[in-house]
């Protein structure tokens, strides 16, 4: 068993949209013998790829869900992820990083690294996975994977290096030379299934001589074995796979493959890459926390016949019925099993277990630790550990961004509103970044996503999988409160109408946060207010962060210190001193001058240089503040901040600015305090809306 | 921010008759390898901001992200240093008054540049009162390359400053006392330091200033870490 975990490879495929991801998986498949025929993004026989199994993601020509697949390579089986190139999805990504132990970047050869890539590439830092990148379009104009290299090291700051070099590029790209193995390869066959192996040719050879040292020096550095070897020049194919590979793992080496996916050029040498240098489960650190034991940290193992620890990390509808995509991390569960979601501790019985690929599936028996498999039936959320009983653990929260746009939506009719419900509630369990409810005041329902394309599909979704057709309102930012100073509270809550009283005084102030989270600091001494009633101080506090006082958005970053109160032997309760909190946070809010905030997004436009002082322009324009600007070769890549609630509809002016060739992405940053001529109008709105009975 | 101003590495030119590098002029750092050319060139920028200044930091190696975490690592450092308050107000007014411009891959050349000062001056508002330009190859860079500089510098009115790379082998010395590789370009430059590491820290040496003749004690020495003027 042991001997088949570390022939496992489960590997996500990363980069900024129209890079090529989605051909380079279906020809992934295809050489691995997953399908046997291949069918393009936006091909015009009408089918699409396979991994975009969604219709509309076929229509779109992007991946807009994850789509697991699984196939063989040269003994090894490979676990793969097709992951979302637009910023909007990006928790796809997020969760796709998650759960696997090694990526693959893919670049385009003339875009080289594009402001996707800085996202996708951070996110890969953040969950420590190791990476490959791929150079793909080499056969196209313009194409220069030199370059592309330069950008990774110098824009992403990898210690990049080339495994091969290319055969002649743009409309000459035939092949790659093997710098490990000092060989030419060519990809001959209708698909390019063959893959020939031949001398390099005389006028490449020294400058393949030239970038086989160049790889031999970077990956000396983790090997004395080959650094020695290299002295005694006697270096084997295998010492240096052994150097690369110990670089890769530590995340201190990128190794770099070329080709062309569309053209059938180079899949091949990259699933070698892939087997021999990504790391598989055994290889990789996971750690769980133990809720028996206050969350301490536990280190897991790959062992098939340790208690089960798995996650669900993804959750789609089907046809027939509810598929969780689970990652086993330890341990092995079998069909017929019962398991136990951490969260409820409620037992499921395993019914059926499938090993997914895109939208078709295997049966199989069972599945252990370090592979990715799919259950039906089971009801659960995206993020919910599950055990077999023997442990109780939580594998660690993945990190999940708090949505910024909102959107009323309508349905247009009865039966839409029904279909609607239910397709709400489906895509809140799949998707932690998108949410849903209903304004008790407006009675609208409404929709908040991560940004507008986000919601846009979402709706789209309604309508085509829930023949739920529904009406939307203009996109709504999520404005949020905040105190700016200081303000005292003293504040008793007294109530006799007969029966038993309610008494409960509670003063101390309240400030601005450093960490802009919700704090709360006892400072009560003497038993002033009795131990047992803090919580409930503490709850009702908390509680008003939930609606402001100035225009009823939730507040952050407040930092309340009680220092004194007064309690009744008979009169005081929890519900008393709750509502003591409630009546102090009203008396200080005011007082402690709150302002509205506003989310402030990354925003990074690519364009042709030309462009930049018409970029620069509509950025300011949008209450935007720049950063940097970088040039690199015709293209400037622009950073900036800007206001959401200036970015709507920007898509559209970009492209009018820039004749179509500019492209932007953008991603939030953090909340910063609206002006004031802005704070004034939302102001005036939210009293107009509360005149006309509505909000 | 008086504590950062007494122990800025600008601190040396306290004594100029200029009192600094002034306006349409430019300055330049020469130091090997590894020495601190760039973080010297930060504190630069952080003395101007702190007092208020705009700088544009043009980079023709790093990209911004790089450039930026240069800039919050020794802005870190400058906190723990000096102990400094108002850290969050001192940081978004560095982001505030701070650009970076990036030329990647050989893609700099002047008349890029003159164009993105311009765009920001026009389109983004934000007109530099020093420039910061960090990785200019001075060993192929031409005569013409400073004259524009200078003129840029005066249009703009900003001070320039420069970092230059030099070498161990590379002994040259004008006859002015200035070392390769500005031994032959030194005329375009008002100011030219020379760092060089030392047991005790760094040493910042000035070599010319202005017209004013210079003294041998005219240098101090830098704690290696946090680049700060170390007190005598």
């Amino acid at each position: 068993m042991d001997q088949d975990i570390r022939t496992m490879r489960n590997i996500g495929i990363s980069a900024h949209i129209d890079a090529g991801k989605t051909t380079l998986t279906e020809r992934i498949l295809y050489y691995t013998q997953r399908i046997h025929t291949v069918h393009e993004v936006k091909g015009k026989d009408g089918v699409g790829a396979t991994m975009d199994s969604m219709e509309l993601e076929r229509e779109r020509g992007i991946t807009i869900s994850s789509a697991a697949t699984y196939c063989r390579w040269k003994g090894h089986r490979i676990n793969v992820i097709d992951t979302p190139g637009h910023v909007d999805f990006t928790i796809e990504v997020e969760r796709a990083l998650r759960v696997l132990d090694g990526s693959v970047l893919v670049l385009c050869a003339v875009g080289g690294v594009q402001s996707q890539s800085f996202t996708v590439d951070r996110q890969m830092s953040r969950y420590r996975v190791p990476r490959l990148a791929f150079i793909n379009k080499c056969d196209r104009a313009g194409a220069n994977p030199y370059r592309v290299v330069d950008q990774l090291r110098q824009r992403l700051s990898h210690n990049a290096v080339l495994m091969q070099i290319p055969i002649g590029l743009e409309g000459d790209f035939a092949g790659v030379i093997d710098l490990v193995s000092m060989k030419a390869i060519y990809f001959e066959g209708l698909f390019g299934e063959k893959v020939v192996r031949d001398d390099i040719p005389a006028p490449l050879r020294t400058e393949a001589r030239a970038k086989r040292e160049e790889l031999l020096d970077a990956a000396s550095m983790f090997s004395d074995e080959l650094m020695e070897a290299i002295f005694e020049e006697r270096v084997t194919e295998e010492l240096i796979d052994v150097a690369v590979r110990r670089g890769a793992l530590l995340r201190q080496l990128t190794p770099v493959f070329l080709g062309s996916a569309y053209k059938n050029l180079g899949v091949q040498t990259l699933l070698d890459g892939v087997t021999k240098y990504l790391p598989s489960p055994t290889e990789v650190e996971n750690i769980a926390l133990d809720l028996n034991n206050e969350g301490a940290r536990v280190n897991l193992s790959t062992d098939p016949a340790l208690p089960l620890v798995a996650l669900a990390f993804k959750l789609e509808v089907t046809p027939y019925g509810q598929l969780t995509y689970l990652r086993v991390y330890q341990g092995s569960v079998r069909k017929g099993d019962d398991i136990y979601n951490t969260r409820n501790r409620k037992k499921i019985k395993v019914g059926r277990l499938v090993r997914m690929h895109a939208n078709e599936m295997e049966d199989i028996q069972q599945a252990a630790a370090g592979d990715i498999l799919a259950l039906f039936g089971v009801d659960c959320f995206s993020g919910d550990t599950f055990t077999d009983g023997r442990v109780n653990y939580a594998m660690t929260s993945m990190l999940v961004p708090d949505p910024v746009v909102s959107l009323a939506v309508k349905p247009k009719d009865s039966k839409a509103g029904g279909q609607m419900a239910k397709a709400l509630g489906r895509f809140v369990k799949e998707d932690p970044t998108f949410r849903s409810f209903v304004d008790p005041e407006s009675g609208e329902t409404i929709i908040s996503g991560m940004g507008e394309l986000h919601l846009e599909i979402y709706v789209e979704r309604m309508k085509r999988e829930f023949e739920a057709e529904v009406e939307t309102g203009m996109p709504q930012v999520a404005y949020r409160e905040a105190i700016s100073r200081k303000a005292e509270f003293n504040y008793t809550h007294k109530k006799q109408t007969g029966g038993a009283g309610q008494y409960g005084r509670v003063a101390g102030f309240m400030e601005p946060s450093e960490t802009g989270a919700f704090e709360f600091v006892n400072q009560i001494k003497g038993g002033a207010i009795p131990t047992e009633y803090i919580p409930a101080l503490e709850k009702g506090f908390q509680s008003c962060t939930e609606k402001g006082l100035l225009l009823e958005y939730p507040v952050l970053g407040v930092k309340v210190t009680i220092n004194d109160g007064q309690y009744h032997p008979v009169d005081s309760s929890e519900l008393a001193f709750r509502q003591a909190a409630v009546g102090a946070f009203k008396q200080a809010y005011m007082s402690a001058n709150p302002v509205i905030l506003e989310p402030v997004m990354k925003v990074s436009v690519e364009c042709p240089s030309d462009f930049q002082g018409n970029v620069m322009g509509s950025i300011s324009q949008r209450r935007g503040m720049i950063m940097s600007s970088a040039e690199d070769g015709v293209f400037t890549t622009i950073e900036a901040e800007v206001p959401l609630a200036e970015m709507f509809g920007y898509a559209t002016t970009l492209r009018s600015l820039t004749q179509g060739k500019a492209e932007f992405t953008m991603e939030f940053s953090r909340y910063a305090r609206v002006p004031e001529s802005i704070a004034e109008e939302l102001k005036k709105e939210y009293a107009d809306k509360k005149r006309g009975g509505k909000r | 921010m008086m504590e950062f101003a007494q122990r800025s590495p600008l601190r040396i030119l306290s004594g100029s008759t200029e009192k600094g590098l002034g306006r349409g002029n430019l300055g330049v750092l020469i130091a090997r390898a590894g020495v601190g050319k760039t973080a010297c060139l930060i504190h630069i920028a952080f003395d101007k901001i702190f007092q208020k200044g705009k700088i544009v930091h043009v980079s023709l190696q790093d990209g911004p992200d790089k450039i930026a975490s240069y800039y919050n690592v020794i802005f870190a450092e400058l906190v723990k240093a000096l102990g400094l308050k108002d850290e969050r107000e001192m940081k978004s007014l560095v982001e505030k008054n701070r650009m970076i411009l990036s030329y990647l891959n050989q893609s700099f050349d002047l008349r890029r540049l003159r164009e993105n000062l311009r765009n920001l001056s026009e389109k983004a508002r934000f007109r530099a009162d020093a420039l910061i330009v960090d990785g200019l190859d001075f060993s192929k860079a031409s005569e013409e390359t400073f004259e524009e500089f200078k003129t840029l510098a005066a249009e703009y009115e900003a001070e320039t400053w420069f970092s230059a790379l030099s070498h161990r082998h590379i002994t040259e010395v004008n006859e002015r006392g200035i070392p390769y590789p500005c031994h032959e370009v030194d005329r375009f430059f008002s100011v030219i330091f020379q760092l060089q590491p030392l047991s005790s820290g760094i040493q910042m040496k000035l070599l010319k200033d202005h017209c004013r003749p210079v003294k041998q004690e005219d240098a101090i020495v830098l704690d290696p870490s946090t680049f700060l003027a170390v007190p005598r």
